[in-house]
């Protein structure tokens, strides 16, 4: 173990090296001539991954085709189950004026949730990366909201919300402002929403915090001898080091904001979309349509075409994360 | 010399004063609803129903919170929900850590492609196969027990796999050749080098998937039917009526769900503390 | 490690006893049939109640065993759709009565029509025995019902100088009245706002009905979205609403709207429509407050005074077991003892007739009172079912009388797209 550790110390010079090493020894090349080394590791692959293979065989596949195929069908859960073409596609493209109303909401919050949680969670999780007194008790603090959930989360929130007797009205004021009605107003709904969202950043702060863990104090230490400041050191330390994170945490809460149901469900009386609909979600809609009226062929339409959506967005992550993501293991696949 | 070094110490000072000032501004914002909820869950009905709400509660009915234990068997489930919180984290941590190494660390055929399939599970939602996956359950007989909501955390899942996976290649390839060098096979090398190179990381995949089966309802709802099997989630909401709800008492509830979950938080961060500073010194 | 080792096993074995436990059969030890019975009645009010009732039934006859079992409100639904998607759904589960026939269109509840006869048939109010039919079939049986009313505070009637046992009877005198008892503050907020048609348990859609003279915005199956009087009816609410300030409603909507704080209780809002388990809410929180009830105001002096309710059924899930012993359970529920024990303790309206009778009977005081009110109001409840070829019409039409309460389209409009949009629905 120690020889391991101590040929690593100079991470930003032979790190970078082996990503050129690396890329000679990858298996794509010599993908020709299979050596018993190679066939060895495909095994040991598939060892590590059974686990997975066997959960994916046994537990998804199976629904998640199901589902595929009842979004040809007319579905209703219970009983019927004719093939109606691409009857679903076309009326969700066509007739559905809900259709439409729920994936504009929804892309709205994407759009401002996704960058503001993710900048909140690094900034929280470098505010809380000290050695400072009672920095656990802070720590604690900020990942609270996470840990709350549940129906007694978003009454809450509509407490804080309320607009003459609310805390966020009442501290606008202080300032001047005449706070909106929020959750009652159609434009502010998804705004509070998304101010919902800040407040919980807990998690994500969580995941930085970690992955800030594995940056070697050396590496400050060094900077700080060459006479960097703290904002030099974010930007040319921890930032690239905790790109992975940050590549992680936009993937999956991109995916994550897409799904967004429980806030607004709670929210909206049971899926009721708000004022003006203002709050109906795409997968409110889809609950609605699956449970509320059994059209689940219609329902599993509109996962798919989420589905095909979320598909190319991740995929374009994936794709120009290798400009902007830096791992350490020099792999970039 | 000694000019600079006071300088700078108190350069260090005021940043400290200014980072604590932060903080306490976020911690009241965050505190805020949370005392709500506290205010709340001592207050009479009476007082709740009053408006403008109070923000300090007249009495303090800590017998609410004695009360509230007590109009449902709270022990029985609370134990239910420990348990199966405790063994789905196990498996959660395990079996992640194991599969995202596959994929991170070995190259095999079809990696890719397979991986891509693990990042495709996430984008369907949950919805379209909940009833399928129901009736999957059934019909091996899995309904009213507890392992439709274990064995699947055992088998892995999308989330924890790929955050797993990015936290193993911030390591350094070196590492993993030179053991193999050595002569470890890839089962000593995930147990021996790469897991305890990212104890933080599963420290923070225990807590998020404690946390997830903690707070989970609509999985304990849809695959228990016997009240005896039930868990704490599902306890809340019998203070949620048709016609009123019992606010200080799904407050009182909600207030005391939350405490194991900050409890373990607390423990579990002593982990990030010896991860920072042995990395340090030990990694490089 | 070994730690570890011990909580795994503990877990396992803990495992093992709730598998074992898991498997239930029909018939237990003494030959007798299991029934397993979903209800959301969970709360330290409601529970109590319904296992009394069950605990009766097991004990008048020794054929059949009822089980019990708590399922939280609206996740119950989904649960139910799972388990009969499975073919392992429960004997019998409370269900809401105003989708019973989309439930019997897309083949979830079994029809119990052979078992009943007109006896049973009539010991029924006739709309909710007309909500539990489908094609001519019977598919559950009514539990409870409800209807709106005006609760009123007869010390802010004192006040503003209105006479307490004279509460408005139509639309003219509700905004008569109300202009009387809404007081000002010296802000200019409101101290005291004495009726809005929007807030409450009353709203758009029921103010449309009241003002059709009792025509929902489905008649026959169809869509009759767009009347006259219905347009008027918003047009009414939005006139009111400017008058109030479109901001100070909004903003007294919203402090309501977390269900906590109840307006009426703390004086706020003079006039409030409620159905009548609100007594059991006044009771606990209401301390003295003085209050009348009444039936909601008509239209206008020449039409009823229309109101609107909703209520519970108890069915049988397809595919559940026994459905024979599940209907007897049903039909004992159903019937006068068990009604009235029910209504009596929950001040739920109930379905059958002789019950309701029995109950205004054995009831004095203030319950009283309000109970004989909410049987006048049932003669004019129009429950409103939700048609099997337009499922989502709510959803349709609500976003659009949003839009024209807040003036953003015109009632014109907002009632016409809305007609269109609905029609184009249909399945």
């Amino acid at each position: 173990m120690s020889g391991i550790k101590e040929h690593n110390v100079a991470i930003s010079t032979t790190q970078r090296k082996s990503v050129h090493k690396s890329k000679s020894s990858d298996w794509t090349v010599r993908k020709p001539k299979m050596s018993k080394l190679s066939l060895k590791e495909n095994i040991w692959g598939y060892i590590f991954i059974a686990p997975w293979i066997i959960g994916f065989l046994g537990l998804t596949l199976g629904p998640l085709l199901f589902s595929l195929v009842t979004s040809f069908t007319d579905y209703n859960v219970t009983s019927q189950m004719n093939f109606t073409g691409f009857d679903n596609y076309k009326r969700m493209f066509t007739v559905d004026p809900l259709f439409w109303t729920s994936l504009y909401n929804t892309v709205y919050f994407v759009v401002f949730s996704v960058p503001l949680t993710t900048a909140g969670a690094v900034i929280v999780a470098m505010l809380l990366n000290q050695k400072m007194k009672g920095i656990k008790v802070f720590r604690t603090i900020y990942y609270l909201p996470a840990v709350l959930s549940g129906v007694a989360v978003y009454f809450l929130w509509m407490q804080l919300l309320s607009p003459s007797t609310g805390l966020v009205n009442t501290v606008l004021a202080w300032f001047g402002i005449d706070g909106p009605a929020w959750l009652f107003e159609p434009e502010w709904t998804k705004p509070a929403l998304v101010m919902m969202k800040m407040w919980s950043v807990g998690g994500g702060m969580l995941l930085y915090l970690a992955v800030m863990q594995g940056v070697p104090k050396a590496m400050y230490e060094a900077a700080e001898l060459d006479g960097a400041g703290s904002i030099r050191k974010f930007f040319h330390i921890t930032l690239p080091m905790i790109t992975p994170i940050i590549f992680f945490d936009m993937v999956t809460s991109t995916i994550g904001a897409f799904q967004i149901f429980q806030e607004a469900y709670v929210m909206t009386d049971s899926g009721e979309g708000g004022p003006s609909n203002s709050l109906l979600f795409y997968n409110l809609h889809m609950w609605n349509n699956a449970f509320e009226i059994f059209n689940m062929g219609y329902a599993s339409a509109m996962a798919w075409v989420l589905f095909i959506i979320v598909m190319i967005l991740t995929f374009l992550h994936f794709k120009f994360s290798k400009k902007w993501v830096y791992y350490e293991s020099g792999d970039h696949k | 010399m000694s000019n600079s070094v006071i300088g700078s110490k108190k350069k260090r000072m005021t940043k400290k004063t200014l980072i604590y000032l932060i903080l306490i501004g976020g911690s009241l914002i965050i505190l805020s609803p949370v005392w709500w909820m506290i205010a709340t869950s001592l207050k009479t009905p009476q007082e709740i129903a009053q408006y403008p709400p109070s923000f300090w509660p007249d009495s303090f009915r800590f017998s609410n919170y004695l009360e509230t234990w007590q109009t449902a068997p709270f022990t029985r489930w609370t134990l239910n929900t420990l348990l199966i919180s405790a063994l789905s984290t196990i498996g959660s941590v395990l079996a992640n850590a194991f599969i995202a190494y596959g994929f991170a660390v070995i190259k095999f055929k079809g990696r890719n492609l397979l991986f891509g399939i693990v990042m495709a599970t996430m984008l369907i939602p949950g919805f379209v196969t909940l009833v399928p996956q129901y009736i999957i359950f059934a019909k091996i007989g899995w309904v009213n027990t507890y392992l439709p909501l274990i064995v699947p955390s055992f088998l892995g899942s999308a989330f924890f796999i790929f955050l797993i996976r990015q936290f193993m290649r911030t390591i350094p390839k070196d590492m993993v050749e030179a053991a193999k060098m050595d002569g470890a096979n890839h089962f000593q090398i995930w147990w021996q080098i790469i897991l305890p190179q990212i104890k933080p990381a599963l420290i923070t995949v225990a807590i998020f998937s404690f946390n997830g089966s903690w707070n989970d309802l609509l999985g304990p709802l849809l695959y228990l039917n016997d009240e005896n099997l039930y868990t704490l989630q599902i306890g809340l909401q019998t203070f949620k009526g048709t016609v009123s709800t019992q606010w200080n008492y799904l407050m009182a509830m909600s207030t005391t769900v939350l405490l194991p979950i900050i409890l373990l938080f607390f423990y579990f961060q002593r982990y990030f503390i010896e991860g920072s500073n042995l990395t340090g010194g030990q990694k490089f | 490690m070994k730690k570890w080792l011990l909580i795994v096993c503990a877990g396992l074995l803990a495992l093992l006893s709730a598998c074992s436990s898991g498997s239930a059969d029909n018939t237990n030890a003494e030959g007798k049939v299991e029934l397993d019975f979903w209800t959301f009645w969970g709360s330290e009010t409601r529970r109590p109640m319904i296992e009394k009732l069950i605990e009766d039934f097991n004990n008048s006859q020794d054929e059949i065993v009822v089980k019990h079992t708590y399922v939280p409100w609206g996740d119950i639904w989904t649960k139910n759709l799972a388990a009969i998607a499975a073919g392992d759904p429960p004997d019998v589960i409370v269900n809401d009565i105003r989708t019973v026939k989309i439930r019997a269109s897309n083949n979830q509840v079994e029809d119990i029509s052979k078992w009943v006869d007109d006896d049973l048939k009539n010991s029924f109010y006739p709309h909710l025995w007309d909500a539990v039919t489908y094609k001519d079939k019977a598919y559950a049986l009514p539990f409870t019902t409800d209807t709106r009313m005006l609760f009123y505070n007869k010390d802010a009637f004192r006040e503003a100088g209105l006479d307490p046992e004279k509460p408005p009877r139509t639309w003219k005198e509700l905004k008569e009245y109300s202009d009387k008892l809404t007081v000002k503050n010296e802000d200019g907020g409101y101290k005291q706002v004495g009726y809005y048609p929007n807030w409450g348990n009353f709203t758009t859609h029921d103010w449309m009905i009241n003002a059709d003279d009792g025509k929902g915005l489905m008649e026959g199956g169809e869509p009759t979205i767009n009347t006259p009087a219905k347009k008027e009816a918003i047009q009414w609410m939005y006139d009111w609403k400017q008058e109030l300030g479109s901001e100070a409603v909004q903003n007294m909507k919203a402090e309501f709207g977390n269900e906590q704080q109840d307006p009426f209780i703390s004086g706020k809002v003079a006039m409030w429509a409620e159905i009548g388990t609100f007594y059991k809410q006044l009771e606990e929180f209401g301390g003295d407050l003085d209050y009348g009830v009444a039936t909601m105001p008509a239209y206008n002096e020449d039409t009823k005074p229309w109101s609107t309710g909703g209520g519970f059924v108890m069915e049988i899930p397809k595919g559940a077991k026994n459905p024979e012993a599940s209907m007897k359970f049903i039909k004992y529920l159903t019937d006068v003892e068990a009604q009235t024990y029910w209504g009596e303790n929950n001040f739920d309206n109930i379905a059958n007739k002789e019950a309701t009778k029995q109950i205004t009977e054995n009831l004095d005081g203030k319950g009283a009172e309000i109970f004989q009110k909410s049987m006048e109001s049932l003669e004019y409840t129009y429950l409103s079912i939700t048609p099997p070829e337009y499922p989502e019409y709510e959803n349709l039409v609500n976003p659009l009388i949003d839009d024209a309460l807040n003036g953003k389209i015109s009632v014109e409009e907002a009632l016409d797209q809305a007609q269109k949009d609905v029609e184009n629905s249909k399945q």
